[in-house]
């Protein structure tokens, strides 16, 4: 393992190192536009450029291996003037317009124009080559041609990420121009990346573009709920409402990418009315609101009543794959450890048959739900009783009295959404007694016998197990108006009211108790479960 | 006057395969064939050839580069791209004697074990590709090329690839990107060509001129090519000149040969009873010597280099007195903006910036901090970058400024 000192600090690394990645182990922060951590070098920014002892030129710190021995300088006069020098040339011809660019604040340009640059600018107006403002490049990305510093990033990421190659250069000296093929669409599935890895605002996105500064914004780390892949993202949101979802680098999962229907899901949440009050059927067949207390102390009694006269066999938990591993934990500890059922599901969408196959070959999951593998390692699948088919089956025939339902509307839809949601609405009109835990209201929900409005992702703290068997952490960014409460807490309240030992108060405290009672969660720390998330044991 | 290269260049039908051989062409191939590769690169090492692309790199030291048991294939590019302002010695050669340019490739590849080799030709030269093209029709025709090259049990092709116009596809990692089909982008190094060339491979590049004094020094021997010239700088090297000398053309000359005797007798010295003002001795990208300072100086890689120029390529500019500095510049600045690639930083951005300065000076609308300012754009980019595209504005722009000064000034207004 070569050591070397950079700034007089020594540090260790792995062979095959570059000095950048190395300043980066020693919390050295090398300036650079063009180096992305999961694209391949290019070395054109020369942002980088550092001083290596016994090499006569500068040396660019992305493409210089670590070797032992070496002693590199990144913040000597001569080092600051390069990075002084190249600011200075990649402003020349930008146009300067951050007034009115959506970068602003989070601005590779600016931020290192005010620790190296604070020079005046020496070129006239007049004399800056112009470019295309305002290009459509697709549904996702808006491309301004001025403002980009020529860093090759996005090319990168079609040529070796998506393997689409839309984008390129075209033209020579200062005259190159970014820009599509013939300006054909930028229309596959991943876009969107290429607006968080552009440096500056030359690629911005289509949906929050102007919609708010950056610095009004307020950032929750968070799990994607589109599918069962779970990348790592941030959510950005402000005063309860969400603004934009970017990736947080994840190497064990996302990388630094989403898929451009993860990066959008956001808008399926704010989309459709809420269900906000508990409500309980009434002998008129109509829902009416009640308190809390109310509805889950009737639910308790009710479904206690059809075990007594029918069975535990006649009542079903279905669980959802959306919802979180604590949701799920307390759900199964009412379900089965209270009323003693044993027949789960939590499949309405046949699709999901198997938690880790690939939609493609970056990121995209055919099951669209982030906590499959959750219910699965939970056990709320009951092979025997042949899925939600089989379930609505034995209703119809009578064997099926009562069914306890948590349903979330997938993020990310699917053509086979409608036929799986009517058959959660079958499955209600087919039993006696449903209480059905929903976040959106939809036509078929009047007909539960009690409703209770829950809070959907993003709005509580949670886990989820994505299809490796990763546990990740997921805050809650947003807060709905309302009268919603997290499914745990649901259950928190129902094991309560059915005289269970109760001691959580908050999600995590749910977590250390699954991780106590779950053979396949044992030993797993919450802390654990932050970036990269912890692996559950194969269980 | 010394005639290795051009030994053949006035006779009008040396493009014609049967009068070349005539003329004893292809028997240093024959003999090269008969020795072992190792022997012929040693050979070429022991006659102290050096790159006449620009680099002056030691030829045989370069191909000895290229790893022996590679499991990929050797490739051989012959660099024709030929674009620095002032330079044209390898278009003289390809034009009348394109026979010598492909022995000379067959003897380089035979060395190297490659069997697939390419001429990357000037995008503008599409005059010189008929030719050459012929004449690559007739080596095969005559079996010279092909499956097995003068009826030894050695295979080889040759093609022809004409370039689009960018002079940074001289550059060679540029031009093995273009020849691969992508854009003319110089590669970061290393790796170097030599193991991670075209496609990948182990490649050497070398100039046409290079490849041309090969078969010489194969058919005369190591020896008698290291006899000429200088201790450093050995064998013979063409000069192509231009600007106000009477006779502009090409002319071979012995390394160590002093460079005012090249203006004034090879040249024909600066015509109209003018006086010289100055002189670029090898091409655009070099410094700019004042007339004073060509007394003396030898045309060989250290004496260009100990009077503060270079050899580059032999392409040697004349200025009489009549020539404004400020205008030659700016021409000169104009270029190179023009032809850089645009992929990094400060070449793209200074390159362009240091040539609207000078226009602007030389339209009368420049200030005097302009001159300092491009001398600092000069050091900006000096170093900085992925190719040696920006250190050649930069060597012209320093040079003119600090050499030729109040010319500058004179344009500001204040
Ligand atoms: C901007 C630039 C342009 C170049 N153009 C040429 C050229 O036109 N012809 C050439 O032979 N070498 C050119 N070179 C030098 C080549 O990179 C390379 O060094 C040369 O072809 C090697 O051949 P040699 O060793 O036989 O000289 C250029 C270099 C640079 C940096
Ligand atoms: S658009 Fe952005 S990512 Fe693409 S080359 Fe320009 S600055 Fe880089
Ligand atoms: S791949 Fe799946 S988890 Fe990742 S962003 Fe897309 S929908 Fe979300
Ligand atoms: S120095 Fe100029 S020509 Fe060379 S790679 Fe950089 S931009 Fe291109």
């Amino acid at each position: 393992m070569p050591k070397l000192t950079i700034n007089g600090q020594e540090i260790e690394v792995e062979p095959g190192t570059t000095i950048i990645q190395a300043a980066q182990v020693a919390g050295i922060e090398i300036p650079h536009y063009c180096y992305h951590p999961d694209l391949p070098v290019d070395g054109n920014c020369r942002m980088c450029l550092v001083e290596v002892e016994r090499m006569p030129k500068l040396a660019i710190s992305c493409a210089t291996l670590a070797t032992e021995g070496m002693v590199v300088h990144t913040n000597n006069d001569r080092v600051k003037e390069s990075v002084r020098g190249v600011l200075e040339f990649l402003l020349v011809n930008h146009p300067v317009d951050c007034p009115v660019c959506d970068q602003a604040g989070e601005c590779r340009l600016q931020d290192y124009y005010m620790v190296y640059g604070l020079h005046t600018s020496e070129i006239p107006l007049e004399m800056k080559v112009r470019k295309q403002k305002v290009v459509d490049l697709g549904p996702m990305v808006v491309l301004d041609q001025e403002r980009c510093v020529l860093c090759s990033r996005c090319i990168r990421f079609f040529d070796h990420v998506t393997h689409t190659g839309e984008m390129q250069f075209f033209g020579r000296g200062d005259h190159v121009a970014i820009g599509t093929f013939e300006n054909r669409p930028l229309d596959n599935p991943y876009s969107g990346n290429v607006v968080d890895i552009c440096p500056v605002g030359a690629l911005t996105s289509r949906d929050f573009r102007f919609k708010c500064r950056v610095w009004f914004l307020n950032s929750t780390d968070s799990v994607c709920g589109g599918c069962s892949t779970g990348c790592s993202m941030r959510i950005d949101h402000r005063d309860g409402t969400v603004f934009r979802l970017l990736p947080r680098r994840n190497p064990e999962v996302n990388k630094s990418w989403l898929c451009d229907e993860g990066r959008m899901s956001f808008h399926e949440l704010a989309a459709g009315e809420r269900v906000r009050r508990p409500m309980i059927k009434g002998r008129d067949g109509m829902q009416a609101p009640v308190v809390w207390e109310e509805a889950v102390r009737s639910v308790d009694s009710k479904l206690k009543e059809i075990r007594d006269n029918h069975g535990a066999g006649s009542i079903l938990g279905f669980a959802s794959p959306s919802a979180t591993n604590e949701a799920l934990f307390l759900f199964k500890q009412y379900m089965a450890g209270q009323v003693g059922v044993t027949r789960f599901e939590f499949r309405a969408d046949s699709e999901d048959k198997s938690v880790t196959e690939q939609e493609d070959n970056i990121l995209r999951r055919v099951d669209k739900h982030p906590n499959s593998m959750g219910a699965i390692k939970l056990g709320l699948v009951s092979k025997e009783f042949g899925g939600i088919e089989g379930a609505i089956e034995s209703a119809r025939e009578g064997k099926l009295r009562a069914g306890v339902i948590i349903y979330f509307k997938p993020l990310v839809r699917r053509p086979t959404d409608e036929e799986a949601e009517s058959r959660v609405a079958e499955l209600i009109r087919a039993v006696e007694y449903s209480v059905v835990l929903a976040a959106h209201k939809t036509d078929w929900l009047a007909e539960a016998s009690v409703v209770l409005p829950v809070t959907a992702w993003s709005e509580e703290n949670g886990s989820y197990t994505n299809y490796q068997g990763r546990v990740q952490l997921a805050r809650r960014a947003v807060t709905p108006a309302g009268d919603m409460r997290p499914v745990w807490q649901v259950f928190a309240l129902l094991l309560a009211v059915s005289g269970a030992d109760i001691s959580w108060s908050t999600a995590a405290d749910v977590f250390e108790s699954l991780t106590e009672t779950e053979p396949a969660y044992r030993g797993i720390t919450y802390d654990e479960a932050r970036l990269p998330g912890a692996l559950v044991a194969d269980i | 006057m010394i005639k290795t290269l051009l030994m053949n260049i006035d006779e009008p039908d040396q493009v014609e395969i049967g009068r070349v051989r005539e003329r004893g062409g292809y028997a240093a191939l024959e003999k090269a064939l008969r020795m072992e590769p190792a022997a012929l690169i040693e050979e070429v090492k022991a006659s102290g050839l050096r790159g006449r692309g620009g680099a002056g790199f030691p030829t045989g030291m370069k191909w000895s580069f290229v790893p022996k048991n590679s499991d990929k294939p050797t490739y051989l590019l012959c660099n024709a791209d030929e674009s620095e302002p002032g330079t044209f010695k390898d278009r003289k050669l390809m034009e009348c004697d394109p026979h010598l340019l492909i022995e000379g490739m067959a003897i380089a590849c035979y060395a190297l074990d490659c069997h697939l080799s390419y001429i990357y030709l000037r995008g503008e030269f599409e005059f010189i590709a008929h030719t050459l093209q012929k004449a690559l029709d007739e080596a095969y025709e005559a079996g010279i090329l092909g499956p097995s090259v003068c009826g030894r049990d050695y295979a080889l092709d040759i093609y022809l690839h004409l370039g689009q116009g960018a002079y940074i596809c001289g550059e060679e990692t540029s031009l093995i990107e273009s020849l691969e089909g992508n854009r003319g982008y110089p590669r970061i190094k290393p790796p170097f060509p030599a193991t991670h060339g075209f496609l990948a491979s182990p490649t050497v590049v070398n100039n046409v001129e290079t490849l041309c004094a090969l078969p010489w020094i194969i058919a005369n021997g190591s020896a008698a090519y290291a006899a000429m010239g200088t201790e450093k700088s050995k064998g013979t090297k063409l000069f192509s000149v231009s600007g106000h000398v009477a006779k502009p053309g090409v002319y071979e000359v012995e390394m160590g040969y002093p460079l005012m005797d090249f203006i004034n007798n090879e040249s024909g010295g600066v015509p109209n009873g003018r006086k010289l003002k100055a002189v670029i001795p090898g091409g655009s990208s070099v410094p700019v010597l004042r007339a004073e300072e060509c007394e003396g100086v030898l045309l060989d890689y250290e004496s260009l280099l100990k009077a503060g120029s270079m050899l580059g390529s032999g392409g040697m500019i004349v200025f009489d007195e009549t020539v404004r500095m400020p205008e030659a510049l700016s021409v000169i600045a104009d270029f190179y903006a023009h032809e850089s690639c645009g992929q990094c930083t400060p070449c793209r951005e200074g390159t362009g910036w240091a040539a609207k300065i000078l226009r602007n000076l030389i339209a009368g609308k420049g200030k005097r901090p302009d001159i300092d300012l491009l001398l600092k754009i000069a050091d900006m980019m000096e170093g900085k970058t992925i190719c040696p595209l920006a250190d050649a504005d930069v060597m012209p722009i320093r040079s003119f400024i600090t050499k030729f000064r109040s010319e500058f000034e004179e344009l500001c207004s204040n």
